[in-house]
């Protein structure tokens, strides 16, 4: 499907769901416009894809943690005068 | 002892106080760090410079707010200056559209985000972040990552609210954009 496409509706087109995505993701969904925007996001396959992708790309970073080393605590409390 | 009362004993000159805050709050320190500069060394510079600063300026908090987001902004402002003195340049991002078109996905079900420990992931996660500028890198981390609502991620980065939730639009399509990219090669 084309980014400029509309589907059936008219009132929306899936570069502005894909917008609406990026900006409004885990705000409220409670306006008019949101409204529009989910009623085209139930029927687009392409918007859901992207949708889900955005999603993936946040969990993704959220799993991505890094543990302190025993060294770089030991090394912190020394600076900081604070030795076990 | 909770955080107030600890941060109280620790302002009245108690190490034990102040190491078990230290040691409260160390772990979240380093791994934002790290989320921001994507290197450990740099993450553990980070975390002693904030401990410094956090040690300097205990007398000064009011606990009107969580310590922990006094220490956010401690390592948030440190990236940035940090980022600053090195001068990197970084492509601009200012034209979404541009991270929007994009009419072929890729196949987003391949990508082993449950074993986020998977290296060839780990290292498309670091290459698209590491071309997001750090303004923008610290408000997605903030916001999305962390979960600090868009009130809290504008004081911790003396942003407006409008101005939070461009820099996130733009970071997510930025991001989503460059893993897409990568999955597709």
């Amino acid at each position: 499907m084309n980014m400029e496409s509309t589907l059936n509706s008219g009132k929306v087109t899936c570069k502005e769901v894909m917008h609406h995505i990026c900006e409004n993701l885990k705000e409220d969904f409670n306006s008019e416009r949101c409204r529009t925007i989910r009623e085209h996001l139930d029927k687009c396959h392409e918007c859901q894809d992207y949708f889900k992708s955005v999603e993936l790309t946040i969990e993704c970073y959220k799993k991505y943690n890094m543990d302190l080393p025993k060294e770089a605590h030991d090394r912190l409390m020394s600076i900081l005068g604070l030795e076990e | 002892m909770d955080e107030q009362q600890l941060v109280l004993a620790a302002q009245a000159g108690d190490k034990k106080a102040l190491a078990e805050l230290v040691n409260m709050y160390e772990k979240t320190v380093y791994n934002f760090a790290f989320k921001i500069c994507r290197e450990p060394e740099k993450a553990e510079n980070t975390m002693q410079e904030t401990f410094l600063s956090m040690i300097k300026s205990l007398h000064q908090f009011d606990g009107k707010s969580k310590l922990s987001t006094w220490l956010y902004r401690i390592v948030a402002n440190h990236c940035l200056m940090e980022f600053r003195k090195k001068r990197h340049r970084f492509i601009s991002i200012d034209d979404e559209d541009e991270f929007i078109e994009d009419n072929s996905a890729a196949d987003w079900s391949t990508i082993p985000y449950q074993s986020i420990e998977n290296e060839e992931l780990r290292k498309i996660l670091d290459e698209a972040i590491s071309k997001l500028p750090p303004d923008y890198r610290i408000v997605f981390m903030l916001r999305d990552v962390e979960g600090f609502s868009t009130e809290e991620t504008g004081k911790m980065t003396e942003l407006s609210g409008p101005a939070v939730k461009s820099r996130l639009h733009r970071a997510r399509a930025f991001l989503r954009k460059e893993i897409n990219e990568a999955l597709k090669r």
